[in-house]
């Protein structure tokens, strides 16, 4: 294992609802590195990212996931998030009656143990937001309720730059958005790869949101298995011919 | 420990649950039990008018006669012989808290009652068992005519009249068993009286504080808003925990004369020894608008519906209400509401939880008589089930002899999905907070209605019955 | 007697805990239950006492009575009142005691084991005036059955008598009944109609109910979800107007992991009608994951209507998901408009608003005859 290593999958299966979807992943994501995960529909692209996360519904079957050479397989989300581990929802759910501001500063505080300075918290978030282009008045709404889908997910990023983990798991961050907010959205993506360290691992099905981005390895994911690993130029290679020459 | 940190500043409940030493040459008590003699002895030293007596011996005798209700919680575990009716520090009532006895006014000082006088309210009564130990009023509001005093003097001051012409009226005696033993026996509380067009801008508070254990607190509120005059009322209750059942029988009798509004807020932590058997009407004349917003997270048992008749034309009333029901715990609550009225209007929201065996129930009623031509009324009721091993139950009732009316009622029940604590967990909650925060949320519909430091007080209320260390 | 009792109490002044029904209307005359006009290959008709009937739901009864150890007392239990019953009714235990005193004999209808009936059982009732009559039915789909009966009560639209119905039902695992009343009795009736029923797993009941006819009608559902993944499906609609009278009450009590209730009551008021409807969802310990949905819709036509709602939900299990709606009140403004607007009189609308309303009930009808008798008598009444 590299000095430098931040996430290792080694054989990795899970199962949902005694179906098991992914057999035997192996995946390796240093610092600073940005991975993307492409694969057609129901390869088990987000049941990846949920398994790493720790989702209770899904179920490790074998292998074993570390982070920081540390094993996390087994321990809960919450302290996968405090080590810094961070999952961008393709579904974000609402929660009712707590603001987006007020849930950010309480993970924050949650994260770091140290009590979140109001002022310099309110500068923070509103020059994130900016960066969103995203009103600052949707840090006073319920978190997610009444979003529209291009809001929910820029405040899923919102909460990628403002939480600054180590490692971001983008779940279909670009699907149903339209252009303008694709690019906003890549562009909060491209100030977290900013930030020193910031390791992305990007799940898509399509190739617009990786046009700004800097990408270090492409993993095509079929069937529950790794089937081919390259560089960003295999970004191209999908995008020219599909994925009907994995699918055999 | 991680369970005290998100949301809110942390709050101790042994504050509320440090208990006074009762002395017999500091505090006078009358013995156990509900007879003749007892309200003999009541009215002869609280000097009562003949009304007043007489009120007193024929709720006594209604409450001999009444029975105890079949449908709502049990209470054949109260046993009103081991009550006793009256317990009060031997000092008078003061206007400084520096006169104030020493031990009552550490245990106001704890619950941060002079505090939030001198930060944030226009007036401010406490009473200490069975009688006011302090009441003021700041100048400029008493300047403007408002009159806020204990109960006793109010039914022989000044405005004798206007008492006697709403005293129990409002809730007669025949009500129920309870509003006849509160007829009999009550003692203390606060009579306010906002004059004609005057806006009081900073809320009154009256703080209800029960320390002797296997007592009766019987303390009546009557709020008179003049026209066109508006008031906001809060109301705080606590008690320390003993092992002897203690009942809370009090009334609030409030009327909201032409285009005035009041509105009443309670938060109420009552101990969980606690009956909770309390009373609450509002008369609401043309175009007045009656306001409740109330949280009841204490006592072991609890009836209460506060009860809204909306007599004249155009008059509303909103009532926002939750309810936390704990181990141990049997909350019956909810609303009333009368519609007499033409283009009356109504809006009942609640909230309920149910954790750790509790047991919650909402119970309300909504009446349009005949003549509440285009009346309006809505109600929302959401429950929330932590555990399988609570009860959460919902009992409205609607009753319509108009068809010029718009009805809707919405109840839910459920859970806190799986999916909202794992999405909150991947954010770096521990399962304990991202509940505690969800239920926050649901309950947030109500502490926003709230004053900032009684909604931060009901959110630590929330969090320290999530916390299950109660 | 007293019959449709709450499950639980409420405040006493409101007189909806129970309704009272007075022994003076009960002249009981004929005890027999009419033959069916169609008994379609599958299903068999027995006539026994009805004790020896119930003997069916010895297996449910006795499963029902091991839920109810962990039954946890909500405030202003009544559930204990009917006890004795083998089968809990929404009319309660007072219409058992009835058929007994009258020595009722019960017809069994009993579905073959994975027999799918298509064709209903058709149990019709014409009365005479003066008549008073009282029956009873087993409805007994057995594993992967299925079967349709349609029970429909008429007389002239001027006669009066008695008439009450008990009718309980028992779907085995993977079975379906479909059961359809339709009351058109004359306005002079007295009319009661009893319902218990259980499910067992993966079992369906699917009841259509309107209430058209008779001056006073009581109505009681008690529907057990007792196996698994078990379903409840109910429709009723009434129609009321001069001084009809209808008091229902409906519960679903969900025991079985995964079950669904579902009913819609949909009626309109009309001149001194009066109507009250209790509707509860009852969810026992165990009920993980069941859902219960309840919609009241009430119209109501004329300013004497009286209108009581007492729509409950229990709950004893964290992982459920209950709803109920209740909307009541006149004719909205906008579709009162719009058929103006298109020169339809006011009184014209409201009565094409109600028929569509009561027909989207007697749709569900599957018997053209009925259908169309049902489409009339609702024609006529307006």
């Amino acid at each position: 294992m590299s000095e430098q290593s931040l996430l290792q999958v080694k054989d990795l299966s899970s199962k949902i609802n005694d179906t098991e979807i992914l057999h035997g992943i192996n995946l390796e994501i240093r610092k600073g590195e940005t991975h993307v995960l492409m694969g057609p529909n129901g390869a088990g692209k987000s049941t990846l990212g949920y398994t790493l996360m720790g989702n209770p519904n899904y179920e490790v079957t074998g292998g074993k996931i570390f982070f920081e050479g540390e094993d996390i397989t087994d321990i809960s989300t919450d302290k996968r998030a405090k080590a810094g581990m961070f999952l961008s929802f393709q579904n974000p759910l609402e929660v009712p009656g707590i603001s987006l501001g007020s849930f950010i500063r309480n993970a924050f505080h949650e994260q770091t143990g140290v009590p979140v300075k109001l002022l310099k918290f309110k500068k923070d978030l509103a020059s994130s937001m900016d960066i969103l282009t995203m009103d600052h008045g949707y840090a006073d709404r319920d978190l997610n309720v009444g979003f529209s889908g291009g809001e929910k997910k820029k405040a899923e990023i919102l909460q990628m730059l403002m939480l600054n983990p180590k490692l971001a798991i983008l779940d279909e961050t670009d699907s149903g958005l339209d252009v303008d907010a694709v690019r906003t959205v890549s562009k909060g993506i491209e100030e977290f790869q900013k930030k020193e360290d910031g390791a992305l691992l990007i799940i898509t099905h399509s190739t617009k949101i990786l046009e700004a981005l800097h990408v270090d390895y492409t993993h095509v994911l079929v069937n529950g298995t790794i089937v081919k690993t390259g560089g960003a130029e295999l970004v191209d290679e999908i995008n020219e011919n599909g994925f009907e020459q994995f699918l055999q | 420990m991680s369970d005290n940190k998100t949301v809110v500043v942390d709050v101790d409940r042994s504050v509320y649950d440090i208990k006074d030493i009762e002395t017999e040459e500091e505090f006078y008590r009358e013995k156990e039990g509900f007879t003749r003699d007892i309200v003999e002895k009541l009215s002869e030293e609280k000097d009562d008018p003949k009304w007043m007596r007489d009120l007193r011996f024929r709720s006594l005798e209604l409450f001999e006669k009444q029975k105890n209700t079949t449908w709502g919680p049990d209470v054949s575990d109260l046993d009103l012989n081991r009550i006793s009716s009256y317990v009060r520090h031997k000092s008078e009532m003061k206007t400084d808290w520096e006169d104030v006895p020493e031990d009552i006014k550490n245990t106001f000082e704890r619950l941060g009652i002079p505090e939030a006088e001198r930060k944030s309210l226009a007036g401010v009564g406490a009473q200490y068992d069975s009688e006011l130990v302090y009441h003021n009023l700041k100048d400029e509001v008493a300047r403007a005519g408002v009159v806020y005093t204990d109960m006793e003097a109010a039914v022989k001051g000044e405005y004798a009249d206007l008492v006697e012409q709403y005293f129990m009226k409002v809730i007669p005696p025949t009500d129920h068993k309870y509003a006849a033993l509160h007829g009999a026996v009550w003692s203390g509380g606060s009579f306010v009286y906002v004059p004609k067009g005057v806006k009081v801008e900073v809320p009154l508070q009256s703080y209800f504080r029960l320390n002797a254990a296997g007592a009766g607190q019987f303390e009546h509120t009557l709020i008179i808003v003049d026209e066109g005059a508006d008031l906001h009322f809060i109301e705080g209750c606590s008690a320390p925990k003993y092992n002897v059942a203690n009942l809370h029988a009090g009334a609030v009798e409030l009327v909201v004369k032409k285009n005035a509004r009041l509105r009443y807020s309670t938060i109420e932590n009552w101990s969980k020894n606690m009956y909770n058997l309390n009373t609450k009407r509002a008369i609401v004349e043309e175009n007045g608008r009656m306001e409740w917003v109330s949280g009841s997270f204490g006592s072991h048992t609890s009836y209460l519906y506060p009860m809204t008749i909306l007599k004249g034309d155009n008059s509303q009333m909103e009532y926002t209400g939750i309810t936390f029901a704990g181990k141990g715990q049997n909350l019956d609550t909810g609303a009333k509401v009368v519609h007499q009225g033409k283009n009356t209007k109504s809006v009942i929201s609640t909230k309920s939880i149910s954790k750790d065996g509790g047991i919650g129930t909402y119970r309300s009623s909504v009446v349009i008589a005949a003549s509440a031509k285009n009346a309006k009324a809505s109600i929302s009721c959401d429950s929330l089930m932590l555990d399988s091993i609570s009860r959460s139950d919902t009992v409205p009732a609607m009753d319509i002899r108009t068809n010029d009316a718009d009805v809707g009622h919405e109840a839910k029940i459920g859970r806190i999905s799986d999916d909202a604590i794992f999405y909150l967990m991947s954010r770096g909650l521990s399962e304990e907070d991202a509940r505690a925060m969800i239920v926050s949320g649901f309950a947030n519909p109500v502490s926003k209605e709230l004053p900032l430091e009684y909604a931060v007080e009901m959110n630590n209320l929330i969090k320290l019955e999530m916390s299950g260390n109660m | 007697m007293i019959v449709n009792v709450l499950p639980v109490l409420t405040y006493r002044w409101l007189h909806l805990n129970d309704s009272e029904l007075d022994d003076k209307y009960i002249n009981v005359t004929d005890t027999v239950s009419p033959a069916p006009i169609a008994l379609p290959a599958g299903v068999s008709r027995t006539t026994l006492s009805r004790s020896e009937a119930e003997k069916v739901f010895d297996n449910a009864a006795q499963l029902l009575a091991k839920e109810d150890e962990k039954y946890v007392s909500p405030n202003g239990d009544m559930y204990f009142r009917n006890k004795e019953q083998k089968i809990h009714t929404g009319m309660g235990i007072d219409i058992d005691k009835l058929l007994d005193k009258m020595n009722v004999q019960t017809d069994v209808y009993t579905a073959e084991e994975n027999k799918k009936i298509s064709e209903p059982v058709v149990i019709r009732y014409e009365l005479e005036d003066g008549s008073g009559s009282l029956s009873s039915q087993i409805i007994h789909a057995k594993k992967n059955s299925e079967i349709t009966v349609i029970l429909d009560y008429r007389s002239e639209i001027n006669a009066g008598g008695f008439h009450g119905v008990s009718t309980k039902l028992l779907a085995e695992e993977g079975a379906k009944i479909n059961l359809i009343k339709v009351q058109m009795l004359g306005y002079n009736y007295i009319h009661i109609d009893d319902i218990g029923a259980v499910c067992m797993k993966n079992a369906d009941i699917e009841d259509t109910q309107l209430e058209l006819g008779s001056s006073k009608s009581w109505n009681g559902i008690y529907v057990n979800l007792l196996g698994d993944e078990s379903v409840f499906n109910g429709n009723i609609g009434y129609l009321c107007k001069d001084e009809q009278n209808y008091d229902i009450n409906y519960i679903a009590q969900q025991n079985g992991k995964r079950t669904d209730s579902k009913c819609v009551c949909r009626g309109v008021l009309i001149d001194k009608a009066s109507k009250t409807f209790k509707g509860t969802i009852d969810f026992r310990v165990g009920s993980s994951g069941s859902v219960g949905d309840e919609q009241e819709d009430t119209l109501l036509l004329s300013p004497d209507v009286i209108n009581r709602t007492m729509p409950v939900i229990l709950c004893q299990e964290e992982d459920v998901d209950g709803r109920h709606g209740a909307t009541i009140g006149q004719l909205d403004e906008d579709t009162l408009f719009y058929m103006q607007s298109r020169g339809i009189s006011s009184e014209q609308a409201k009565k094409i608003v109600v028929k569509a309303r009561l027909d989207s009930i007697a749709n569900m009808i599957p018997d053209d005859e009925v259908k169309a008798k049902a489409a009339h008598f609702i024609q006529n009444a307006l």
